[in-house]
């Protein structure tokens, strides 16, 4: 009696697994709920009394997954274009995944269904590994960076920021991701090829002249370079790449320039560093449920004098 | 074969039951319950002519070592105590051995804390953060003023479906929920952490409340230093 009944077990638990294959299938494409459905075939090779409990779950998995895409889940526009709020089982900001099917660091991705029944894929924008997330959220007015947009990104590391900004900017727009680290631009590279609108620079952002001959002049400056000289950085890659009236986004981490002064002395340092740099800063907010003690300023470079 | 015979429906078998001038005596006992009754029996009586055969057979003059670690007392015999025969090290293993599991549930929870927070943004409602506005002159900073405080009021989104708004919700509650457990769980492990500690060797003592710099109501404990080769 004992060992069959072990045996059908076993099956029953290979039928669960090939449920979730079903499960993960049903969110990312067509196939997956094919292997499914294999699954399901396989726990019925296992035979004894096991089997048909593990088929069960494996349809009742493949069913759960069919159901996600549906109206489990709602997303709206946020304020800023091309970013947007999902609403569900989570309460996030999303993008709008530009390579469906494909996560860049393990994100959450949520697919919705439209009312003609074309599949939108999104992508979880998670507020605690990306700055302008965390600025989104904390409320800046303006972040610049919107469909169509040329964005410089100094300080891209393994582009998980980057990979966000390229699905706000869209095919029409261009990202340029700047990151000294071989080993972070490892990542950017591969997720650069992916996307056609994101080109990874692996060269120092403080000698923008070695790269000037790949990037054309840009919109908008994302700076994340947590450098002492960051403002400088910011500076020098404006005055070559930044049109008269762009803008600028930088994250500031008082750690990273002085440690001994309170956040808020750093800051206000590094606002005036930038208003000597024909920089005219516009707001400022605090990245404070996300980070500690970081702020980020946004702003706009040789703004053209109010007329009286 | 055996489906086939089945495959027929036959009567079903009934058990008699007690009759009910009997009911007193309980169940009506079948002979498997009779059976069961009867080795119980015959084995308590191979038991005890065992004993009676070995005390018929006692030599009185063999010693055995119980006779002197045990005593009996108003004629009742007194086992060997049971008491400290673990020795300390197995005494702190015993006390502590729950502390690898907690430690695995804390960094279980918060694991699952950091994949909810990921996608629960609360997006609605962060009012906490600083917005600083950056103006060049008087009257810019007048309309900044005018145009923030139009901003400020929260955008509830009104047109999203109830059962949405209570997914919503539950995530949230869920997350609180581990929350307060990761609290639990990181106060149980101080705890026995702190225990373990006192349970080792060194010499230490409990710090008065006029010694600590800034004052807990937990115990403070400090330990003498010591030369470490």
């Amino acid at each position: 009696m004992r060992p069959p009944r072990g045996r059908g077990g076993g099956g029953g638990f290979r039928g669960g697994r090939g449920g979730e294959g079903g499960f993960r299938g049903g969110r990312g494409g067509g196939d997956g709920g094919f292997r499914g459905g294999r699954g399901r075939g396989a726990s019925r090779g296992g035979g004894g009394r096991g089997a048909p409990r593990g088929g069960g779950r494996g349809r009742g998995g493949g069913r759960g997954g069919g159901m996600k895409g549906g109206s489990k889940v709602v997303v709206e526009p946020h304020r800023h274009e091309g970013v947007f709020v999902a609403k569900g089982k989570e309460d996030a900001l999303v993008t709008k995944n530009m390579v469906p099917g494909e996560a860049v660091y393990n994100e959450k991705r949520i697919s919705v269904q439209n009312d003609d029944g074309t599949k939108v894929e999104y992508r979880v924008w998670n507020p605690f590994r990306s700055k302008l997330a965390a600025a989104i959220l904390g409320g800046v007015d303006n972040i610049w960076i919107k469909p169509g947009a040329k964005v410089l990104y100094l300080g891209a590391a393994s582009g998980t920021t980057v990979s966000h900004v390229s699905d706000v900017v869209g095919p029409t727009g261009v990202v340029y991701a700047v990151e000294f680290s071989h080993r972070s631009g490892r990542d950017l590279v591969n997720m650069a090829k992916k996307r056609t609108n994101v080109i990874p620079i692996i060269e120092d952002a403080r000698h923008p002249a070695k790269y000037r001959m790949l990037v054309g002049m840009v919109d908008v400056i994302f700076s994340d370079v947590a450098q002492p000289d960051q403002a400088r950085i910011l500076a020098l890659n404006a005055s070559y790449f930044l049109k008269a009236g762009g803008h600028f986004v930088i994250s500031i981490k008082a750690n990273c320039i002085d440690s001994t002064v309170p956040a808020e002395a750093v800051f206000q340092s590094e606002v005036k560093k930038l208003q000597q740099e024909q920089f005219r800063p516009a707001e400022q907010v605090t990245l404070e449920p996300f980070e500690r003690d970081h702020a980020c300023v946004v702003g706009g470079y040789r703004m053209p004098k109010k007329q009286k | 074969m055996s489906s086939l015979r089945n495959a027929i429906s036959r009567r079903a078998h009934k058990e008699r039951a007690q009759p009910s001038s009997r009911k007193k005596f309980g169940l009506l006992e079948k002979h498997k319950d009779y059976t069961v009754r009867a080795t119980v029996y015959h084995k308590k009586e191979e038991t005890l002519r065992k004993l009676k055969e070995k005390a018929a057979f006692r030599n009185p003059d063999e010693f055995y070592f119980q006779m002197i670690k045990t005593r009996t007392v108003d004629g009742v015999h007194k086992p060997e105590s049971r008491a400290n025969k673990y020795t300390q090290e197995q005494l702190i293993e015993m006390k502590t051995q729950d502390i690898g599991y907690i430690l695995q549930t804390l960094q279980r929870e918060k694991k699952k804390i950091e994949k909810l927070t990921a996608v629960l943004h609360s997006v609605d409602n962060h009012p906490s953060t600083k917005h600083i506005y950056y103006a060049e002159d008087r009257q810019e900073a007048r309309e900044l003023q005018l145009q923030s405080s139009e901003n400020r009021g929260p955008t509830p989104s009104d047109d999203i479906p109830h059962h949405i708004k209570r997914k919503v919700a539950a995530s949230y509650r869920e997350l609180e929920a581990r929350k307060s457990r990761v609290n639990e769980l990181e106060k149980i492990y101080a705890d026995m952490s702190l225990k373990k500690e006192l349970q080792k060797k060194g010499r230490k003592r409990k710090l008065h409340e006029d010694e600590l710099k800034n004052p807990t109501s937990n115990p403070v404990y400090k330990w003498r230093s010591e030369r470490k080769r």
